[in-house]
């Protein structure tokens, strides 16, 4: 083969490395108008009344559109249309909208949203899946129960299995809301098509057909009035579906309203509330084996959150049916998965689509048994895994492809040094007390396309013109995971064109029909056989107008190939073009592809439920920091078997992005929602990894051409993100012999067993909170060109406040509506400057984070601070955040102010009335709160250089490896004399109290002391009274404090 | 209010709003969207330019501040139609998938590589630990910047 199997560059990567390649938010328009939504201020309750008086004043508001404007159908949905786009009389959920704004600039359009006022009549409810099982309280009335769907599975006879077995166990499992995280919000843009008399609609689209469809229904108007087409889509994996097809409706509507073009980009915090999610599933396992390991019987009872509306779960919750067992060969199984209506965040389709969720149970639970039987996690899975011709739960008999699932777990451990490291890290665990290694495996099955699940058909058009270059157009979607390339490598491949004389367009929902959505990692299998169907019938046309010059009769005589034909003869691509469209030879070619036969019977969940699969297994190697709870993934090795690999690159590419995306699902990313309120606004709250969060990922890729794929190949997208977080919580038990039934694996989940969250009380959830646009307005920018013109402008302006690096400052703007005059103080040279005075040091106010890191001044007296303040924010933020802005703004998790703290620093404040020096200790009153007076300034810093000579012991807790709002923080210093006697000590803490302070009745207790086990104990209990004294009574004092103390005794031992 | 700066060796004086943002500016005002808005609070760094030297959020600084200032765009990479070493980079080693936090990627790794041009690892994480991917597990992209050289 020339091009496929090869690593190609990826075919839109110019576009996308230039900043040339255009997203939804990219697209500007003449006379064009900006939407905003407004969103219930409540999770749940009737709409007593909607006041959009003030807002309509407001200069520059075109249009308020309610529910009483929606002109065509008011609901939709994929299956069951339970959606409401513009809410009728109800809001089921935190994300639903209740009026659209179309104003002349989207901060008008934001504004005007802000003053649209709602009266409401709260519901109670419902948030908890199990008690909307027991349906005592409708979420969806209408629907007479909460039950989405429900989908049985029966194999065999589970009660006559168990009563076979030698021990039989019972297990529960619970996972979270996931969240895409795509960096793209949702951003659409609609236009007035007078051609049809309808709408023609632009942007962050992943289904063009299924968001034409929707759009259509909700207008009122026939498909072909309605053309949609993608932008560049900034990440979806499965996310930009159902929530951009309701917003889409909406933009639409505002455009046929007014006739004017429309656009809306959402905000980060609309997009994390109104965005549909990953289920959370409760997942109860009963599973029955024999001593020697063999599983029996298994009965599965699955509780899936579909949070306000129904829109994927039919199909989410199916494709769980068919894998809950995993890739394990059992012969009774009873299964049984519902859907439940809450008024949560709805949920839907994620990368993944109801497996994750499954494995992690799944697999979790193979560890078990094998840890009840004796055996290893290896050979529990090779007693039970998956050979040729072994039967699904569903009665599939796996005979059509390669059942790889042996070759993939040896793949992936043998990478890992899987057996090698189990036995090292016994030995290391038990020479260890505070750190913990261990290595785990997680492995699956999983069927391509959409199977049972729908109609599986897809199109593909290719075009090749008289000079020998062609375009490929699929109705699938390029998302960012390289499918214009795929289907271009697989054209040319076919043709024997040159890979860079095909160039991939992206079409109109009016240029190719409905091809099916772009999910079920069914891009490269079912859109690649589409492309290929079109490209092989081009290729016979063109062979039968060059057959003479071929020399050849048939087209199997032939080779295609670096663009050339070669039969007797050879010719070039280019110039067989050229002959084929003289001669009238129509060069374009629709392509179509039917997946091969499937089958469901729905009572019983049995049938051939996807015509092919593919089989991976990720092993993770893992420290577990057994003080904080803290996880750090050292390395996961991943071996997918993809048929046979299309693009090289593109397929590593997506391993490393769905381990990495896996490994976020299973120990960082908690989306933390309350009651219906959603407490993770935005990436702050929401963490997702970073660059520092998993050390190495090894990609292994496995081919066993599939009899159906397109050159063999079949799916990698969904795979690689489904195994993460099993084989994770697998390596955390093996690290901590203890194991968790949940995940996210966050700090206290793995500290406590449970996860901790500020409660949010019912009756606060049930008043809601207003829902207030971030935007930032009405702001004043005054530039002094001195100090004291910087004084002068703050005293004699109302609600001035200053401004330097902004990091903190413009943040807050965004949450501010009243007017502000800020003063900026940026680059006034007066505050710059770090210098050695006599005894002190003097860091002018303005100097950039960075710059005291880096400074040999500050690293040589102060080493303490240089360390703490190297993990404040991002690079980014280090590079504009002055040392005096993380000090003013007072945050209790500030990560100068320990340090400072420590080394007795002094602020120097100047204001019209003169200068005054006040400790940072007392300067900070407490959280976000300083002594700075009205008109004050912060000049500089002033430390004391230290007289003795310091060891320091920091350490620094967040949850992720870079970027963190630290959790926790610890400084000590000690000054021993010769015969180790403490002369000085000094240790001040973080994130603990509601400032940063030293703790000084502990090193009152210290001082003058030798430090040995007992002193550390008696230290001990006076800091526990001192935290439960100070905290007790907070809910995160569960956590902070064993952990505090922890750190405190880590801290001090190695001053010992 | 009026600022005076510098965009891509171009010299601009614009009547800028004071509520706008830098990355408001360059995206509205001189319409150059090569550089994206995907948080708006500094933890994402798709917002990612190079202001005097420096990487830093284009969504944290103020129009007011720009008086100036020199600032260093995506749009800026490619010279006389032929992309940089670190484009190019990025390409080779598939640092790319759905591009929309590649600008700031390119910018954050720019400032680096200005700066330090043989980084160590240690000195790439720290460089590109503001700016979030979510397709490709950043593996890529650390090839990409550790690669520059040899394109």
């Amino acid at each position: 083969m020339n091009i496929v199997g090869k690593k190609v560059v990826r075919l839109d990567g110019y576009e996308k490395v230039t900043g040339k390649a255009i997203y939804g938010d990219d697209i500007q328009l003449k006379n064009m108008l900006y939407m905003a939504q407004k969103y219930t201020d409540i999770p749940c309750g009737k709409i007593k009344k909607i006041d959009i008086s003030k807002a309509e004043k407001l200069e520059g508001v075109v249009k308020i559109a309610l529910h009483k404007d929606v002109i065509g159908q008011d609901k939709i949905g994929p299956i069951r249309q339970d959606q409401f786009v513009i809410c009728k009389d109800k809001v089921y959920y935190s994300g639903d909208v209740v009026a659209i704004v179309s104003a002349i600039s989207k901060n008008i359009a934001n504004l005007a949203a802000n003053m649209i006022e709602v009266e409401y009549e709260a519901g109670k409810g419902v948030f908890d899946i199990t008690e909307s099982a027991k349906d005592e309280t409708l979420v969806r009335p209408e629907y007479e129960t909460n039950v989405v769907v429900h989908y049985p599975l029966r194999k065999g006879d589970v009660e006559k299995g168990f009563a076979e077995c030698d021990q039989v166990i019972e297990r529960e499992y619970k996972t979270g809301f996931h969240e895409h995280g795509y960096i793209e919000t949702e951003s659409l843009v609609a236009v007035p098509d007078p051609t049809c008399k309808g709408v023609k609609v632009y942007g962050s689209v992943q289904n063009p057909h299924t968001t034409r469809r929707e759009v259509a229904k909700f207008l009122g108007l026939r498909l072909n009035q309605v053309d949609v087409r993608c932008s560049n889509l900034g990440g979806s994996f499965g996310g930009k579906d159902d929530t951009v097809n309701a917003v889409a409706c909406r933009v639409s509507m505002l455009a046929m309203l007014t006739g004017k073009p429309h656009k809306i980009s959402l905000s980060r915090e609309e997009s994390m509330k109104e965005s549909y999610k990953r289920h959370p599933y409760l997942m109860k396992y009963k599973v029955g084996f024999n001593n020697d390991g063999k599983i029996k019987s298994m009965k599965v009872d699955i509780l899936a959150d579909s949070g306000a509306y129904s829109a994927q779960s039919f199909f989410v919750t199916w494709r769980s049916v068919v894998q809950a067992t995993g890739p394990y060969e059992i012969d009774n199984v009873s299964t049984d998965i519902r859907a439940v209506y809450t008024n949560n965040t709805y949920t839907a389709a994620y990368r993944g689509f109801g497996s994750p969720q499954i494995i992690f149970a799944q697999e979790s639970l193979m560890d078990e048994i094998g840890e009840l039987c004796g055996l290893s996690p290896l050979e529990i899975r090779a007693k039970n895994g998956y050979s040729q011709g072994s039967v699904t739960a569903s009665g599939q008999i796996l005979d059509s492809h390669k059942v790889s699932l042996s070759e993939v777990i040896k793949k992936a451990t043998d990478d890992i040094k899987y057996s090698e490291k189990i036995a090292k890290y016994k030995k290391f665990n038990a020479e260890n007390d505070r750190y913990k290694k261990g290595v785990g495996l997680a492995c699956s099955f999983r069927g391509c396309a959409l199977g049972a699940e729908g109609t599986d058909a897809t199109s593909a058009i290719v075009s090749v013109q008289q000079d020998g270059s062609g375009y490929v157009w699929t109705g699938l979607n390029e998302n960012g995971q390289g499918l214009r390339t795929t289907f271009a490598q697989v054209a040319t491949e076919c043709l024997g064109m040159k890979y860079e004389d095909m160039h991939f367009l992206e079409p109109s929902t009016a240029a190719i029909n409905d091809g099916g959505p772009t999910v079920a990692s069914r891009g490269t299998i079912m859109g690649g056989n589409a492309v290929l169907n079109a490209a092989n019938k081009i290729k016979q046309r063109i062979f039968d107008a060059n057959k003479d010059k071929l020399g050849v009769d048939s087209l199997d005589d032939t080779t295609w190939g670096n663009g050339e034909i070669i039969g007797k003869n050879k010719i070039s691509f280019k110039d067989a073009c050229t002959t084929a469209y003289f001669a009238g030879y129509n060069l374009s070619a629709y392509g179509w592809f039917k997946a091969p036969e499937v089958s469901w019977e729905e009572e019983t969940g049995q049938g051939n439920a996807y015509f092919t699969y593919v089989y991976g297994c990720q092993v993770a190697d893992i420290t577990v920091d057994t003080h904080t709870g803290k996880i750090t993934v050292n390395k996961i090795s991943a071996a997918h078997d993809v048929g046979k690999a299309i693009n090289h690159l593109g397929l590593e590419g997506q391993i490393y992005g769905g381990v990495t995306q896996g490994m976020g699902y299973g120990v960082l990313e908690h989306y933390n929602i309350q009651n219906g309120v959603v407490k993770s606004k935005n990436f702050d709250e929401y963490i997702i990894p970073t660059i520092k969060d998993i050390k190495e990922i090894s990609p292994i890729i496995v081919e066993n051409p599939d009899a159906i794929g397109p050159y063999g190949g079949k799916s990698i997208g969904e795979p690689t993100l489904e195994l993460g977080a099993a084989c994770i919580a697998n390596a955390l038990n093996n690290a901590t012999k203890k194991r968790s039934y949940e995940i996210p694996l966050t700090l206290e989940k793995v500290y406590l067993g449970k996860q901790l969250v500020k409660p949010e009380r019912a009756s606060e959830a049930h008043k809601g909170s207003k829902d207030v646009k971030d935007i930032i307005s009405n702001v004043t920018m005054l530039n002094p060109k001195s100090l004291s013109e910087a004084c002068q402008m703050l005293t004699s302006n109302k609600n001035s406040q200053l401004i330097a690096g902004g990091t903190d400052v413009v943040i807050e703007l965004r949450c501010k509506q009243s007017p502000t005059t800020l003063v900026n103080i940026d680059q006034l040279p007066e505050l710059k400057g770090i210098a050695e005075n006599g005894k002190t040091v003097v860091i002018g106010a303005n100097q950039k984070i960075n710059e005291v890191k880096e400074n040999s001044i500050v690293q040589k007296h102060f080493p303490a601070l240089v360390e703490a303040i190297s993990t404040i924010g991002a690079k980014q933020t280090r590079m504009r955040g002055s040392l005096a802005g993380n000090i003013a703004n007072a945050s209790p998790s500030a990560d100068s102010l320990p340090p400072l703290v420590a080394y007795g620093a002094k602020v120097l404040l100047v204001s019209q009335n003169g200068e005054r020096t006040v400790d940072v200790d007392k300067f900070i009153v407490g959280g976000y709160k300083t002594d700075i007076k009205e008109g004050e300034i912060i000049k500089s810093i002033i430390l004391p250089i230290p007289e003795k000579n310091y060891e320091y012991s920091y350490f620094q807790l967040g949850r992720r490896g870079a970027v963190n709002i630290t959790r926790l923080s610890l400084l000590t210093m000690c000054a021993k004399n010769s015969s180790g006697i403490l002369e000085s000590v000094i240790i001040s803490c973080g994130a603990l109290f509601v400032k940063p302070c030293r703790l000084q009745k502990i090193e009152e207790l210290l001082i003058n002391q030798k430090l040995d086990s007992a002193l550390i104990d008696k230290a001990e209990n006076l800091l526990a009274d001192l935290i439960e004294e100070q905290i007790g009574g907070r809910w995160s004092s569960e956590y902070k404090k064993p952990v505090f103390i922890n750190l405190f005794k880590d801290s001090l031992e190695k001053f010992i | 209010m009026i600022i005076n700066f510098t965009v891509n060796n171009t010299k601009y004086t614009l009547d800028v709003d004071e509520s706008k943002r830098l990355l408001d500016v360059l995206r509205e005002d001189l319409g150059l969207t090569g550089t994206k808005e995907g948080c708006a609070v500094g933890e994402c760094g798709a917002c990612t330019v190079i202001m005097d030297g420096d990487a830093v959020h284009s969504c944290l600084i103020m129009a007011g501040q720009l008086e100036g200032r020199n600032i260093e765009t995506v749009e800026n990479l490619e010279q006389n139609a032929t992309l940089s070493k670190l484009q190019e980079s990025f390409l080779k080693h598939g640092a790319v998938q759905c591009g929309f936090c590649t600008p700031g990627m390119l910018m954050s790794a720019k400032a680096l590589l200005d700066k330090v041009p043989n980084p160590t690892l240690a000195q790439i994480e720290e460089a590109l630990e503001g700016n979030a991917c979510r397709c490709t597990g950043y593996k890529p992209i650390v090839d990409a910047i550790q690669n520059v050289g040899k394109v």
